[in-house]
C-alpha cells in the first residue's frame, strides 16, 4: 500500500514538473497577405418553390456586391459540399472549411400572408464556428434588389467594421452622340449599375450633379437659360427649380452635410468666388473675395470647414477655410496643379485631381495637406466622389483619343480599380449617401 | 463516487504489476525499489505524454466559449437558436451587440416616381460591356503583393517596434530571448500568409490586436483569446476577428517539437498592420 502511495506521488510529481518551465513567447506579426475574404453565399432557400428564383436572385446580387468591393471573394456555388436546408441549424463547419470558406451566408425567403417578402439570413464565421450576424427584412417583392443590397451592407459592416455602401445610388451625366453635338443628360442608377433612369431629356447640357444628404434632391449646373445656372431636381416630385436668381453664371454646387446650405461658385466679370446659400432663407454669403478663380467648394463632414481650389498662388491648388470664409490656407504643395477637392465623409482625407502636364490622376491627402497619395495612373482621370463610408471613390475616366468617358471606381487603398457599368458613355458621377 | 473512482484507478494499475512478483523474489529490497522506481518513471512519462495529448479534445472546447457569446446575443435576433451551442454560461460582456430583434422594415421603398422622364435602360449595352477594357490594376496589385512578400522576407528581423521589446524582456528568462527569436520568426512566416490585415480604417491604431494563444504539441491551436474580439470599436473587433481567422486557418504550425515548452504559450501574439498601411 505504501508503495502504491509512493507511485502515486511520483506520478503526481512527474505530471507537474514540466509546467513551471514554460514561459510565454511573444510574437509581433507586422506583415500580412491582403486577400479578399472567401465567402460562401448559397442561393437563399425557400419552403415555397415559387420563391426559389427570388432566393437565387437575391443571393446572386449579394455575391456580386461583395465581390465588387474587392474585400470578399464569393466562392463558386458549384464547389459547395453541404446544401443548406434549414437556416436555423448551425451548418457543418467542416464541410465549408473544406472549400476554404471563411464566411457563410445562409438565407431564406418567405412570402408572408400579407404579400410581403421576408428575408432572413445568418452570417457564420466558419473558422470561429460562431454566428456573426442574424437579421431579417420585410419588403414588397418588387424591392428585392434593395433587400439584397441591405443584406450585403450588413455583411460588409459586420466583417470590415465599417458601414457598407451597396444600398446607394449614383447620379451622373450620361453622354451620347458625336463629339461635336454631344447630348448630356442627367441620370441616376443603383450603385451596381441596375435601374438606370434618365432625369432630363438632353435638350440642354447638364454638368456636376450632386446629391443632398437625403439622396432625394440633386443640385446640378445646366445651360437651360443663356447662362449656366445651378438647378435643384427633386427626385420625389420630379420638379426642377433654379437655385437663386443670379444675373451671372453659377456653378459647382455642393450640399452641406446637414443639407441646409449649398456651397456654390458665382462668376462676376471673369472673377469667380465661393459663396454659400442658406436653402431656407435663400440668403447668400460670400466666402472668398480675392481676384483669382476660386472654385469647387466641398464641406467637411462636420460642416465647419470647406475645401476648394484656387489659382491665387499662380497655379491651381487646394485650399481649406472655415465655413464662414475665415482662415483660408493652402494645403496642396505637391507637384503639378491640384483641383476638385472633395472631403471624405469619414473626414480623414480629401480626394482631388492632380494635373501633371497633360496627365490627370486621382489622389488623396489628409486635410492638413500631408500624406499625399496618388491612387490612379491613367491618361485622364478626374472628378472624384466618395462612397458614403469614405472607403471607395468613383471618378470620370476619359480615353486618350476622345473615345468618350466612363465611370470607374477604386478603393482608397489604391486597389480594386474597376469600371462602373453605365448605359453608354458617362461622366461626373456623384455618390449618394446611404438611402434612408 | 470517489471510492469507485479510486477502485477503478487501482484496477487500472494492476496490469502493470506482473513484474512485481519477480522483483520481490529477486535479490533484495534495494533492487525491488529501484525497479519499482524505474517502472514508476516510465509510467509517469507515459502519463504526462498521454495527458498532453489529451489536452487536444479538451482545449477544443475553449473556442466554443467565444462562439457562445456571439451566438447567444445574435440568436435573439432570430427565432430558434442553433442547437450545437450547449454552454451558455457567459451572458454579459457584450454590450455592443446588435439589439435583439434586428427587425428592419424595408418600406415599399421611396422609389421616386419620375414624371415625364424617359426611362431608357438600354440594358443590352450594359451587358455588352461587362468587362472593363484594360485592367492595369492587377499588375499593380501583383506588384504590391510581391512587395509585401519581399518585405516579409527581409523585414521580420527588424520588425519588433518599440512596443514589442517590453514584454519580451520581462517574460524572457535570461538567454531564452535570443533562443526564442527564431521561434517567433518561424511562427510569423507561417501565419502571415493567412492574415489579411484590415487595411483602410481611418485610425490605424484601432487595428492593433493582441491574442493570448495556447498551442498543442502538434502545432494546433488549443486556445486563442483576445479582449479585442468583443471590442466596442467595430474596426477593432473586425481586426480581431480577422486575426483570429488567421490563427485558426494557418494551423497546425510547424515548430520544433523538442522546444514545445518554449512555444506552448504565446502571449502576446500581436497583429499590427500599421507598417503595411503606410506603404
Amino acid at each position: 500500500m505504501r508503495k502504491l502511495l509512493l507511485v502515486c506521488a511520483l506520478f503526481l510529481a512527474a505530471a507537474l514538473a514540466p509546467l513551471p518551465a514554460a514561459a510565454a513567447l511573444s510574437v509581433d506579426v507586422t506583415q500580412g497577405n491582403a486577400q479578399p475574404l472567401p465567402i460562401a453565399i448559397p442561393d437563399m432557400i425557400s419552403a415555397d418553390p415559387a420563391q426559389a428564383t427570388m432566393g437565387a436572385n437575391i443571393a446572386s446580387v449579394v455575391r456580386a456586391d461583395l465581390t465588387r468591393s474587392g474585400l470578399f471573394r464569393s466562392i463558386d456555388p458549384k464547389a459547395f459540399v453541404e446544401r443548406i436546408t434549414n437556416i436555423n441549424v448551425a451548418p457543418t463547419f467542416q464541410s465549408w472549411r473544406a472549400i476554404n470558406a471563411q464566411g457563410l451566408v445562409a438565407g431564406q425567403v418567405t412570402l408572408q400572408p400579407d404579400g410581403r417578402l421576408r428575408v432572413d439570413f445568418r452570417l457564420w464565421d466558419v473558422y470561429g464556428e460562431s454566428q456573426m450576424l442574424g437579421q431579417q427584412f420585410f419588403t414588397q417583392p418588387e424591392n428585392w434588389r434593395r433587400v439584397a443590397h441591405l443584406v450585403s451592407d450588413a455583411i460588409y459592416e459586420r466583417v470590415t467594421g465599417e458601414k457598407g455602401y451597396f444600398d446607394t445610388r449614383i447620379v451622373f451625366v450620361s453622354e451620347s452622340g458625336p463629339a461635336t453635338k454631344r447630348v448630356k443628360r442627367l441620370a441616376v442608377m443603383d450603385e451596381d449599375g441596375a435601374n438606370p433612369i434618365f432625369l432630363t431629356r438632353g435638350d440642354y447640357m447638364v454638368l456636376t450633379p450632386r446629391f443632398n444628404p437625403t439622396a432625394q434632391m440633386i443640385a446640378y449646373m445646366s445651360y437651360i437659360a443663356t447662362k449656366p445656372h445651378i438647378y435643384l431636381f427633386d427626385l420625389e416630385t420630379g420638379r426642377q427649380e433654379e437655385l437663386g436668381n443670379f444675373p451671372n453664371m453659377t456653378f459647382s454646387p455642393r450640399f452641406s452635410p446637414d443639407g441646409n446650405r449649398v456651397a456654390l461658385v458665382l462668376e462676376n466679370g471673369g472673377n469667380s468666388d465661393v459663396y454659400v446659400m442658406d436653402l431656407r432663407s435663400r440668403a447668400v454669403m460670400r466666402l472668398t473675395t480675392d481676384p483669382a478663380i476660386d472654385s469647387a467648394p466641398s464641406f467637411s463632414p462636420d460642416g465647419r470647414q470647406i475645401t476648394f481650389e484656387s489659382d491665387r498662388g499662380g497655379s491651381k491648388q487646394i485650399y481649406v477655410m472655415n465655413a464662414d470664409g475665415s482662415n483660408q490656407r493652402r494645403i496642396s504643395f505637391g507637384a503639378g496643379e491640384n483641383g476638385t477637392p472633395v472631403w471624405s465623409p469619414r473626414g480623414d482625407l480629401i480626394a482631388f485631381t492632380k494635373q501633371l502636364g497633360s496627365h490627370f490622376t486621382i489622389g488623396v491627402m489628409r486635410p492638413d495637406g500631408s500624406g499625399e497619395r496618388m491612387l490612379t495612373n491613367a491618361y485622364h482621370d478626374e472628378g472624384p466622389t466618395w462612397a458614403p463610408n469614405g472607403r471607395v471613390l468613383m471618378f470620370t475616366r476619359e480615353a486618350s483619343n476622345n473615345r468618350g468617358s466612363q465611370i470607374w471606381s477604386i478603393d482608397v487603398t489604391g486597389r480594386n480599380e474597376q469600371r462602373v457599368m453605365t448605359p453608354g458613355d458617362a461622366s461626373d458621377p456623384a455618390w449618394s449617401p446611404l438611402i434612408q | 463516487m470517489s471510492q469507485s473512482r479510486s477502485q477503478s484507478s487501482t484496477r487500472r494499475l494492476l496490469p502493470q504489476r506482473p513484474s512485481r512478483p519477480t522483483t520481490e523474489r529477486g535479490s533484495g529490497a534495494g533492487i525491488a525499489l529501484s525497479l519499482l522506481l524505474h517502472a514508476a518513471l516510465i509510467g509517469a512519462t507515459y502519463f504526462t505524454w498521454s495527458r498532453m495529448l489529451d489536452t487536444t479534445p479538451e482545449s477544443h472546447a475553449v473556442p466554443v466559449d467565444l462562439i457562445t457569446v456571439t451566438d447567444q446575443t445574435n440568436v435573439q435576433a432570430m427565432a430558434p437558436p442553433p442547437p450545437p451551442t450547449p454552454p451558455k454560461e457567459e451572458t454579459p460582456q457584450q454590450p455592443v451587440e446588435p439589439p435583439p430583434p434586428q427587425l428592419m422594415d424595408v418600406e415599399p421603398a421611396p422609389e421616386p416616381p419620375m414624371p415625364d422622364i424617359k426611362i431608357k435602360p438600354e440594358p443590352k449595352k450594359v451587358v455588352d460591356t461587362p468587362k472593363p477594357p484594360d485592367q492595369p490594376p492587377p499588375k499593380k496589385q501583383a506588384n504590391q503583393d510581391f512587395a509585401a512578400l519581399l518585405n516579409k522576407l527581409t523585414a521580420p528581423p527588424k520588425t519588433p517596434p518599440n512596443a514589442k521589446v517590453g514584454p519580451r524582456t520581462v517574460q524572457g528568462i535570461g538567454a531564452a530571448n535570443a533562443m526564442t527569436a527564431d521561434l517567433a520568426d518561424a511562427l510569423k512566416s507561417q501565419i502571415y500568409q493567412c492574415w489579411s490585415p484590415p487595411v483602410g480604417a481611418p485610425n490605424a491604431n484601432d487595428l492593433v490586436v493582441d491574442f493570448d494563444v495556447a498551442m498543442n504539441p502538434d502545432g494546433s491551436i488549443a486556445r486563442a483569446t483576445s479582449d479585442a474580439v468583443s471590442s466596442g470599436n467595430s474596426y477593432t473587433r473586425a481586426a480581431a476577428e480577422a486575426a483570429r481567422r488567421a490563427i485558426f486557418q494557418c494551423q497546425p504550425y510547424r515548430l520544433p517539437q523538442d522546444r514545445y515548452s518554449q512555444w506552448r504559450e504565446i502571449n502576446p501574439l500581436r497583429f499590427d498592420p500599421r507598417q503595411m498601411m503606410n506603404q
